[in-house]
């Protein structure tokens, strides 16, 4: 048996039963309307970086576990590797490109100031968790910090930086 | 100095490659893609150690969407790979030695389709016996991975007479140390785009930690000469050492050269644990001796490293972890014997502290056993141990002279931690909270315990190896001031120290420059960004360059305006008159040129005289006290608070220093805690990151202070040291002594297991304790 046998289902097939069958998804992507022809099992990241050409959002471990591919829908972080095209009826989805236009948002600005981030391969998706904290939680204490950003995975910082950040973002008042 | 953003004032900056990665706009190389492009695969071993019978890719060459599948057959030049020695194959062709040995690759226009073509070649093996164990692989009768025999490399190290040595001593400790599979774990895994150009070049955008070598690397392999290929190499997802390897190129290469269609692949996170380098496992035994009085008389060590299937850097590893085996301590009397040995576990190769780590572990260990032994406080031995100005290096070698192992023994005796640790507990992170937490009284079931260790730890490549330095600034035609170096910028903050560097030096204001680096194609050879050497080279280099290229700079100004040279110098936007107002601006200095004003440099890394190959000759020093947490029912430990004292001279950009420390260190607490790539029947069962465990923000929720000590001997030339590394390799040993001091039980294993601490459970332990009383 080959051993590639886990990926039998590829994104462009998933949860169709038949690769032909036609799905539109409508959502909103950065505030702009969309409409997709696509599987509905295709995976959003895929979407994102692929069809859409959305490179900030990243891909890394694939299982939901490390969260470089984070994005809000309807103002929640999910990790887009795990989020299927008919989870996206009708959301309204935040990438990190959606996050500024002519500005930084204030967490992407604080994060540059304290120095979060060093790669920077995390970043997008820890900045989207923080935004979607702050706009849940504006006063986080420590332990919601911890929690709410437990999923998203830095090698290169050892998060003493993204902390100094969070702490100025909260401090800012980073308005929702 | 405590570093932090406060005390750095005006030095802290942002980073230049910082506005672009906070918004999402850094286009990383796995991020790119062209028209019609299409995506490469690999079909790795389904063995760990077999004889391949066949290869039959006829179902997947006649798969629907696929354009080629290649094999060994493919390959034009030489079919291996390897900085070192180039015999990892590109393709097996009789044999597999590794779960991710290459058989074959495809590009097809989809993913799904090369997926599927994937799934339809067939390959017959013939299963060869296993090597799982380095010790096993040492025997006479192991089968031989390689004709040359199983052992990869083999070091031997003595001065004086340890064995009669040893039996005047008082106290002989006896040890033996493991250490894990630590795998890199940087965000982006590996990947490209590789485009085949219509002049007949290719392009190759990958990430790696030297662009030249791999394009010498790929030229080998492609059969091409090396001017027909560009290496664009940055920015890269976090590296560590692990991307400095060939991975994916020869593939994406190969692919688009047989297909002429630009080609992208980029590793899934199994394939990327199945292929990817990892920290060598190490075996180190010793044996170390003192006297009464506490003086280290004899140490006997031996290692045995696993270095996997195919060689990369196993020997320098090696070498390395011979030399910091003897470590920053005076010991008239060392045997030391390495073995770096062929498996058919994953390949083990460069990563950040390069056999540092492993063996610093060990060193640390002894000496704390012998405090034990001797009751004397584990620092005091240290002290009575500790090298000298004027001291040769671990190896005997002459090295730079600094004050550093003294300099970091006393700022940590003088720190909160280590003066009285119970109530240095002012945890800041968390203001709130942990204010709280502190408070608290703690339940029975949670110890405290604090540690220290103290390193040094060489940088730059060692002797007798190629470590080539050098750079170009450039007054390019637009008035930009152009660097040029051949660095790769993958975090570290590279760009953002050399920008630091030409600000603070020359004078430049930020906007004047331009930073070019990870271009084969207009890079010159500085060497690789490894080894904590690229702050050094570059600052190495710009001493070397400022003095003629402000020359330049100044008789262009002086000549164009008509004022004496002697008047004027260097400033942010132009040439300034010395007692005030701007005279003219680089961009108007420039419409004088009729090319570029070019002033470059060339030169070697520092190294040792004495002729032993892989000694180092700068070294950076640090210590390190934490205080650490366990709990008694699960075994696990916490680390509240870190304390790291560095000396590597001048701190040449305060954030990028405190978060290599902090980033290290983060990277050692795993090493220490929780990771582990953990490999059965030449498999890796750790495949993602569920089970393979780094920490997260609540493993690093404990507070970490920085303290850099700046000063150098008033004779130093070589400035800045490096401190890439630093932070990452004597966290382990602390930790271990820590646990000590809490429970009373030796580490000798890492990552650190919880069976070993978990008591008995604790409600029964206190009934049978009152049942005694």
């Amino acid at each position: 048996m080959p051993d590639n046998y886990w990926l039998q289902e590829t994104d462009e097939t998933a949860g169709t039963g038949n690769p032909e069958a036609a799905y539109i998804l409508n959502c909103t992507v950065n505030g702009e309307e969309l409409s997709l022809e696509i599987p509905p099992g295709r995976r959003l990241l895929s979407i994102l970086r692929d069809d859409l050409e959305l490179t900030g959002t990243k891909r890394s471990c694939e299982i939901g576990r490390c969260g470089a591919c984070m994005v809000l829908l309807d103002g929640r972080p999910v990790n887009s590797c795990l989020t299927m095209a008919y989870q996206c009826e009708d959301a309204e989805i935040t990438t990190i490109e959606g996050l500024s236009a002519a500005e930084l948002h204030p967490v992407q600005r604080a994060f540059l100031e304290e120095g979060g981030f060093q790669c920077g391969y995390c970043t997008p998706g820890m900045v989207i968790s923080v935004v979607g904290m702050l706009q849940s939680n504006p006063q986080p204490s420590q332990s919601d910090i911890e929690e709410a950003m437990s999923g998203n995975i830095c090698r290169c910082t050892g998060y003493g930086g993204i902390l100094r950040a969070v702490h100025k973002a909260i401090e800012s008042g980073v308005s929702p | 100095m405590l570093l932090n953003k406060e005390s750095s004032g005006s030095r802290w900056r942002v980073r230049p490659d910082g506005q672009d990665k906070v918004s999402g706009r850094l286009q990383y190389l796995t991020d790119m893609s062209a028209e019609g492009m299409l995506t490469g695969r690999v079909l790795r071993a389904q063995q760990a150690h077999a004889r391949i019978l066949s290869i039959d890719t006829t179902a997947a060459l006649a798969a629907p969407g696929v354009h080629a599948v290649i094999t060994h057959k493919d390959v034009p030049g030489l079919n291996g790979f390897g900085i070192a020695l180039p015999h990892q194959p590109v393709f097996c062709s009789d044999r597999v030695r590794y779960t991710g040995d290459a058989i074959a690759a495809i590009a097809a226009e989809s993913d799904a389709e090369a997926e599927y073509a994937l799934s339809l070649i067939r390959v017959e093996y013939e299963t060869l016996p296993l090597l799982e164990d380095a010790e096993e692989a040492m025997k006479p009768e192991a089968v031989l991975l390689h004709e040359e025999g199983n052992v990869l490399h083999h070091t031997e190290y003595r001065r004086g007479e340890p064995e009669p040595a040893f039996r005047e001593c008082a106290h002989v400790v006896e040890e033996t140390y493991f250490t894990p599979r630590q795998m890199h774990t940087y965000m982006e895994t590996e990947g490209g785009l590789f485009i085949p150009e219509d002049n007949g070049r290719l392009t190759v955008y990958s990430a790696t930690q030297h662009g030249l070598m791999d394009r010498r690397q790929l030229s080998r392999i492609l059969a091409l000469p090396e001017e027909d290929i560009r290496v664009v190499s940055s920015p890269i997802g976090g590296s560590f050492g692990g991307k400095d390897e060939l991975n994916v190129q020869p593939y994406g290469a190969l692919l688009a050269l047989r297909t002429r269609k630009p080609v992208r692949l980029h590793n899934s996170r199994y394939e990327s644990v199945r292929a990817g380098l990892k920290r060598h496992p190490m075996k180190i035994t010793m044996k170390t001796g003192c006297d009464r009085e506490g003086n280290l008389v004899a140490h006997k060590v031996r290692i045995i490293s696993d270095t996997g299937a195919y060689a990369t850097l196993g020997a320098e590893v090696l070498n390395f972890a011979t030399e910091h085996v003897v470590g920053p301590y005076r010991i008239p009397h060392v045997e030391v014997e390495g073995f770096a040995v062929y498996t058919n576990n994953g390949v083990s190769g460069e990563f950040r502290g390069f056999g540092g780590n492993q063996a610093i572990f060990a060193l640390e260990g002894q000496v704390d056993r012998l405090a034990e032994r001797l009751g004397l406080d584990p620092w005091e031995l240290r002290r009575r141990n500790l090298r000298q100005y004027g001291d040769p290096g671990p190896l005997g070698q002459p090295i730079a002279q600094t004050h550093g192992a003294v300099q970091v023994w006393e700022a940590l005796k003088a720190s909160a931690l280590l003066r009285a640790p119970e109530t240095a507990e002012v945890p800041e992170t968390a203001a709130e909270d942990n204010g709280k937490r502190a408070e608290e009284k703690r339940p029975p079931w949670i110890v405290t315990g604090t540690g220290a260790a103290l390193a040094m730890h060489g940088a730059g490549l060692g002797y007798g190896i190629p470590d080539p330095a050098g750079g170009r600034l450039v007054l390019a035609l637009d008035g930009k001031i152009e660097a040029v170096f051949g660095y790769e910028e993958f975090g570290q903050g590279l760009i953002a120290t050399m920008e630091q560097m030409l600000v603070e030096q020359f004078g430049f204001a930020a906007d004047d420059l331009r930073i070019i680096i990870g271009d084969t194609d207009v890079v010159p050879d500085s060497g690789s960004s490894t080894a904590s050497r690229s702050t050094s080279m570059m600052w190495m280099a710009l001493q070397r360059l400022r003095p003629e290229f402000t020359a330049e700079l100044l008789e262009k100004a002086a000549s164009s305006a008509g004022e004496p040279a002697g008047n004027l110098q260097l400033g942010p936007g132009g040439v300034w008159r010395r007692e005030g107002g701007l005279l003219i601006s680089y961009t108007e200095l420039a419409r004088g040129l009729k090319e570029p004003l070019v002033c470059q440099t060339v030169f070697h890394y520092p190294t040792t005289p004495q002729p032993r190959v892989g000694a180092h000759f700068l070294y950076t020093y640090s210590a390190i006290a934490v205080r650490v947490e366990l709990n008694l029912l699960t075994g696990r430990v916490r680390i509240t608070d870190q304390y790291h004292v560095v000396a590597a001279g001048p701190v040449a950009n305060p954030q990028g220093y405190l978060g290599q420390i902090e980033g290290g260190s983060s990277m050692a607490v795993g090493f220490t805690l929780s990771e582990d790539a953990v490999m059965a029947g030449g498999a890796y069962v750790t495949k993602n990151m569920d089970t393979y465990l780094v920490p997260t923000i609540i493993d690093m929720n404990g507070r970490i202070q920085v303290e850099a000590i700046e000063d150098l001997p008033e004779h130093d030339t070589y400035g800045p040291r490096g401190i890439g590394e630093i932070g990452s390799v004597h966290l382990a040993p602390a930790v271990a002594a820590a646990i000590f001091q809490a429970v009373r039980k030796r580490v000798n294993k890492l990552p650190v297991e919880p069976e070993l601490l978990q008591e008995t459970l604790f409600t029964t332990q206190k009934a049978v304790n009152s049942y005694a009383g």
